[in-house]
């Protein structure tokens, strides 16, 4: 029996015995059946380790069992891992060392089965999504089959929750499928596909989803042989070999740490474990991975990133109906306008299944589109991640046209003209006499007011913001605007639409910059400032991505481009006045034709077709910066991004009373996955959270008071803390509380 | 009981593209599917709405059978809708029209969506016969010993393909390839190889003219071809039209079907090309239903056959039989495009058009069918200037002759051809009012 006080339990939980079914369909054969009557898709909670505990007392005392299948509701359902709900909430150390405890105990009596007398065929038969602990909990069978179905998903993806798979995952996929190809699984905790988790090592045999459970009988009952491999000879000398996991293990460390700057401790410690796993008694693997998730599950990293997976799946359920489901997207769709975001749009689109019109007047620019995308096409077919029958069906899923007309049947439009008003209008008003009554007309303007952009179109309801941003097929993030006049049936469409494509809408108001761009104007801006002041602008860079930012922001701006930046923060400051107003450090620089990376030079050179860039020369760069600007007294790396960062959280704080986005959760996804906030930091509210109240206004009221920020218009207004910032500090409240 | 009346409703084409060039990557089944894609597009009607799909091919690509059912698919009509290939050879594309109104009249559907389409670059190479019995042997081979028995019987010689396209020309019957079927055409009809140039000089000034002019980007929809490299722009324009071209340059080629004495060259027949061409095909009544403003209706045609050695003939017994039929005399046809398969064979049919002899003797009528004005025929050139991909051709003459309605402001036009194997085609079209 399990000890289950003090464990947690959801509040629905079934009775006892009522969560796993155990059946004997032929003498010697029990089929354990995962199928707990409270979730929708079996989730590895307390009530179902309680009653695998009690199935696995009945099978270990049944001397007649020769073959067991452990196998979920259907072909396609198998579990759901662990619950990420009650993992989220843990903070005492002891207890999650005794909910993995428990978890690893009844998978090692599972591993146990096969080597008891008489011995036990052990086969798990998943499908559908089998991610960590429902792998792991497979992983301890004889043998896995996998049905072959769009919706199977194998992995391990722990590490991408700060945490590592400690119910013996760790332990045994090294074993089952090498130390080289374990540590990939274990640390990009990526999902296969069925047919990749077979060519990887980590199942044995595919099944298509009708004969799964005929199959993996015919195994357990020992009427087909077990499909699993023995590693051979490579066993010896790879996994069992200290010289060469030392070296897997060196080379490892030194990928994840080029990749994570030191930041994530979990894919460390998973490592560790993993290549010295074949080579370790099972007890001592497993208490190794027990005490290294302890430690992890209890870190903020770990809460902050299972909160930003959490709410990412909050975020698609807005692409899901009143009934749960998903909604239904348009089978057609138009894409005004063949720039760089026209052509990455109408790309996905027709990459992911819907026949895309794309217009333009210019037939290069079309011509572009079109190549663009064959290209893209073309390059995953040869990367092996599609194959000739999707590629062709991509290809043909995407038609140019030079006259704005044969949209008549399309559901839904995306704009994605020049940024200009008039034209903007114009071309959505032609649009919306010949669509659909019922297509959604979306703009992906970055700087122009929805509602202003529906006004004078018929259908001003059917008028949303879809904003994308570069590059399309990257970035994760999609802003649905809701317009003054937006149905909500527009912005669920939108949504639905942006999770059909693979991203994360975050709902938010038709303000100037919308949300991302608004929180980027101020924590550009202080670094163009810092700049200006005589900081080097590779510290500036390094200070911030020691902070955590995948890239600095005078790198970021050199992506960007000179001129949309300046473009941005003038509509900015026009918009929020002087708090917002730009140093105006650029402009000499795009007079002189310098607009960074696509001009070849920005603050960085950089190498034609992307290939590399030089480090900024400070001097060089010096004969911008206006005479007669205050030099910046000697900053450290920290208060680099201090001023950085709070110029954006005050920012973010000022949205968040505005409404700008409904939850604090969601401004955090949006920096998350809008501007590469820090994950393991959570997005910036939850960095302010973790920093305390007191903390974030006593750093903000230092910058503040800084005589080049006081002397400054708009500078005080910049840090001085918001007015949600000021009723935190006397409430002792947080964002997140 | 009056006749259902037929219209083309809406029709599209790629541009002609000399086989080998620019389309020389594209398959039957993209190059179909692009065009429907655009044709329905336009026309905003509803895929849906189609009864069937019909497309002409003579040589749809060896992995798509039905290349009319691949093209369906891939243009996004749904999967309920039924298609079907068809073949008449040269007339393909016009049989996949006058399969859509034989089952419109029948009361078998209204709305159809048809297709000329060929991409003769891909004709495959053929291993010989022997090279065939070789590879079975060597399959049916279970000993090593039987293997290595089996290889040593392969003789180089054996590695010579056969061309699909050439002997796709020929006719088995009568053993003659195409171009021969033409010289016999100049010896009886006395074409002299001049004629024959200066009418072929003539087709590549009116295409030329007709392109400068926008005429022909009237019909065709601009492709990037497959696999096109980067940089590349799209093809707007037929690509056979040689601007340069004299009768001086045609004077020097080499005869190709007979030497030396032969009239029929390169330069005076039509190219092997690659094209495809869509047409909505509907009943006046669901045309309008749609609200679409249809091309030109559908008078009359007639399929008949003659003598294959003499194929290219075709055009003056088909044509007979829908002017009879519709009622009309050749004098009324104001616009008449007619195929030119080889300059030679269109001359000779001039003739046998305005022979009483042949008209007696041929046609069984009293009188020849009337003169063959060639101020009226090919006003834009025609498929020695533009190409002949053969199954996209006869949908493609009826498109050029709506058109060429509507720019004219004519009322009756004819759009004819001939038939390898021995048959010809021919459909009348009235401009519709509006």
């Amino acid at each position: 029996m399990i000890d289950t006080h003090g464990l947690p339990m959801p509040e629905n939980a079934p009775p006892p015995r009522s969560c796993v079914r155990l059946q004997h369909p032929e003498p010697g054969l029990a089929v354990l059946v995962l199928d707990p009557p409270h979730r929708t898709l079996a989730v590895l909670d307390l009530p179902l380790l309680r009653d695998l505990d009690l199935a696995l007392d009945e099978i270990e005392g049944d001397a007649s069992l020769r073959g067991l299948v452990v196998t979920g509701r259907s072909p396609t359902s198998f579990a759901a891992g662990a619950d990420l709900d009650a993992l989220a909430a843990l903070t005492d150390p002891a207890v999650v060392a005794r909910v993995v405890g428990v978890g690893q105990k009844l998978f090692e009596r599972i591993a146990r089965l096969r080597r008891r007398s008489p011995r036990l065929r052990t086969v798990a038969a998943v499908g559908g999504p089998v991610p960590g602990g429902a792998l792991e909990l497979a992983l301890a069978c004889g043998c896995i089959v996998a049905a072959v179905a769009r919706e199977t998903r194998i992995g391990l993806p722990e590490t991408q929750l700060g945490i590592l798979p400690a119910w013996g995952g760790t332990t045994r996929l090294p074993r089952r499928a090498g130390v080289p190809r374990a540590l990939e699984a274990i640390l990009s905790g990526k999902l296969h596909s069925a047919r990749e988790a077979l060519s990887k090592g980590i199942v044995d045999r595919l099944a298509e989803p009708e004969d799964l459970l005929r199959i993996a009988g015919d195994i357990a009952a020992g009427r087909s042989r077990s499909p699993r491999r023995s590693r051979g000879w490579r066993a010896l000398l790879v996994d069992r070999n200290p010289v060469a996991a030392g070296f897997i293990a060196s080379r490892a460390r030194e990928q994840v740490l080029a990749r994570t700057h030191g930041h994530y401790p979990a894919p460390l410690a998973a490592l560790e474990i993993a290549c010295r796993a074949p080579r370790t008694s099972t007890a001592k693997s497993l208490a190794a991975e027990l005490r290294a998730a302890s430690a992890l599950a209890v870190s903020p990293t770990c809460k902050h990133l299972i909160a930003i997976f959490r709410g990412s799946e909050e975020a698609k359920k807005l692409g899901r109906g009143p009934d749960g489901r998903a909604r239904r997207v348009p089978e057609r769709a138009g894409v005004l306008g063949a720039g760089v975001m026209g052509r990455g749009i109408a790309g996905l689109l027709a990459e992911r299944g819907i026949w895309t019109r794309i217009f333009d007047v210019a037939p290069a620019a079309l011509d572009a589109a079109l190549s663009e995308h064959r290209a893209a096409a073309a390059e995953r077919l040869r990367k092996r991640r599609s194959e000739p029958r999707e590629a062709t069906e991509a290809i043909d899923r995407l038609d140019a046209s030079r006259e704005l007309a044969g949209f008549a049947r399309a559901g839904f439009v995306i704009e994605a003209v020049a940024e200009k008003l008039e034209t903007k209008r114009a071309v959505l008003g032609q649009i919306a006499l010949q669509v659909r009554a019922d297509a959604i007309l979306a703009t992906n303007t970055s700087s122009l007011s929805v509602a202003a952009i529906a006004e004078g179109i018929p259908v001003p309801e059917r008028v949303a913001g879809m904003h994308f941003f570069n590059p399309v097929k990257k970035m994760p993030l999609v802003e649905v605007v809701r317009g003054r006049r937006t149905s909500p049936e527009a912005v669920a469409a939108c949504a639905g639409l942006a999770v059909h494509l693979g991203k994360t809408p975050v709902v938010v108001a038709d303000v100037a910059g919308f949300l991302v761009n608004r929180l980027l104007g101020p924590y550009l801006d202080e670094s163009l400032r810092m700049f200006a002041g005589g900081v080097d602008p590779a510290r500036i860079d390094a200070a911030l991505e020691d902070f955590g930012m995948p890239m600095g922001p005078i790198a970021l701006l050199d992506e960007v481009g000179f001129d949309i930046a300046s473009h941005a923060a003038a509509s900015l400051h026009a918009a929020y006045g002087d708090r917002m107003a730009p140093c105006g450090v650029l402009d000499p620089m795009i007079r002189a034709g310098i607009l960074g990376k696509k001009t070849g030079r920005g603050f960085y050179e950089h190498a034609p077709g992307g290939r590399g860039k030089k480090p900024p020369s400070a001097p060089d760069l010096a004969r911008f910066i206006p005479p007669g600007r205050p030099r910046l007294p000697a900053l450290t790396h920290a208060e680099i991004a201090d001023r950085a960062v709070l110029a954006m959280l005050n920012e973010a704080a000022r949205a968040l009373e505005e409404e700008v986005a409904a939850t604090p959760r969601e401004i955090d996804l949006a920096t998350v996955f809008g501007i590469g906030f820090p994950p393991f930091r959570g997005g910036i509210l939850s960095f302010a959270d973790s920093l305390g109240v007191h903390a974030v206004v006593e750093r903000m009221m230092r910058i503040a008071a800084a005589p080049d920020v006081a002397s400054r218009p708009g500078g005080r207004e910049r840090f001085e803390p918001s007015d949600s910032i000021s009723a935190m500090a006397r409430t002792l409240k947080s964002f997140h509380a | 009981m009056p006749r259902t009346s037929v219209v083309l409703a809406a029709g599209l084409r790629t541009p002609w593209c000399r086989a080998g060039g620019a389309f020389a990557r594209e398959d039957a089944g993209h190059l179909g599917a692009l065009v429907a894609r655009e044709v329905i597009a336009r026309s905003g009607v509803d895929p849906g709405a189609f009864d069937e799909v019909i497309a002409g091919c003579v040589g749809p690509p060896h992995d798509q059978a039905n290349v009319a059912r691949v093209i369906a698919l891939r243009a996004g009509v749904p999967r309920r809708v039924p298609a079907r290939t068809v073949g008449r050879n040269c007339a393909s594309g016009m049989e996949a029209v006058s399969s859509a109104a034989t089952a419109i009249e029948a009361g078998r559907g209204e709305l159809f969506l048809c297709l000329g389409v060929e991409v003769m670059s891909r004709y495959p190479l053929i291993f010989g016969e022997r090279l065939t019995a070789c590879f079975e042997r060597l399959s049916r081979a279970r000993t090593p010993f039987a293997r290595v028995s089996a290889l040593t019987k392969l003789r180089p010689s054996m590695l010579a393909p056969r061309i699909a396209l050439l002997e796709g020309l020929t006719d088995p019957v009568s053993g003659l390839i195409m171009g021969r079927t033409a010289e016999i055409l100049a010896r009886e009809f006395a074409i002299s190889r001049e004629e024959a140039d200066r009418f072929a000089l003539e087709s590549h000034v009116r295409a030329r003219k007709a392109r400068d002019s926008g005429r022909l980007a009237r019909e065709i929809v601009p492709v990037l071809p497959l696999q096109a490299r980067n940089e590349t722009r799209s093809v707007e324009h037929d690509d056979v039209i040689r601007d340069e071209q004299t009768l001086e340059a045609l004077a020097k080629l080499r005869p190709y079907f007979e030497k030396p004495d032969g009239r029929v060259t390169v330069g005076n027949s039509c190219g092997i090309t690659d094209g495809a061409c869509a047409l909505i095909v509907a009943s006046e009544e669901k045309a309008r239903a749609f609200g679409l403003a249809p091309l030109a209706r559908i008078v009359s045609w007639a399929f008949t056959g003659c003598d294959p050695a003499r194929m290219g003939l075709g055009p003056v017994f088909a044509s007979a039989i829908a002017l009879e039929q519709a009622g009309l005399s050749l004098a009324d046809m104001e616009t008449i495009e007619i195929n030119e398969a080889f300059a030679t064979q269109v001359l000779a049919c001039k003739k046998a058009f305005e022979s009483d002899a042949f008209a007696k003797e041929q046609l069984g009528r009293g009188s020849a069918l009337g003169a063959l004005d060639l101020e009226r025929t090919n006003r834009n050139g025609g498929a020695i200037a533009l190409g002949h991909p053969v199954g996209a051709t006869g949908a493609r003459l009826l498109l050029t002759t709506a058109h060429e309605l509507a720019v004219q402001g004519q009322r009756y036009g004819l759009a004819t051809l001939c038939i390898g194997g021995g048959q010809g085609g021919a459909m009348i079209l009235e401009r519709s009012p509006g």
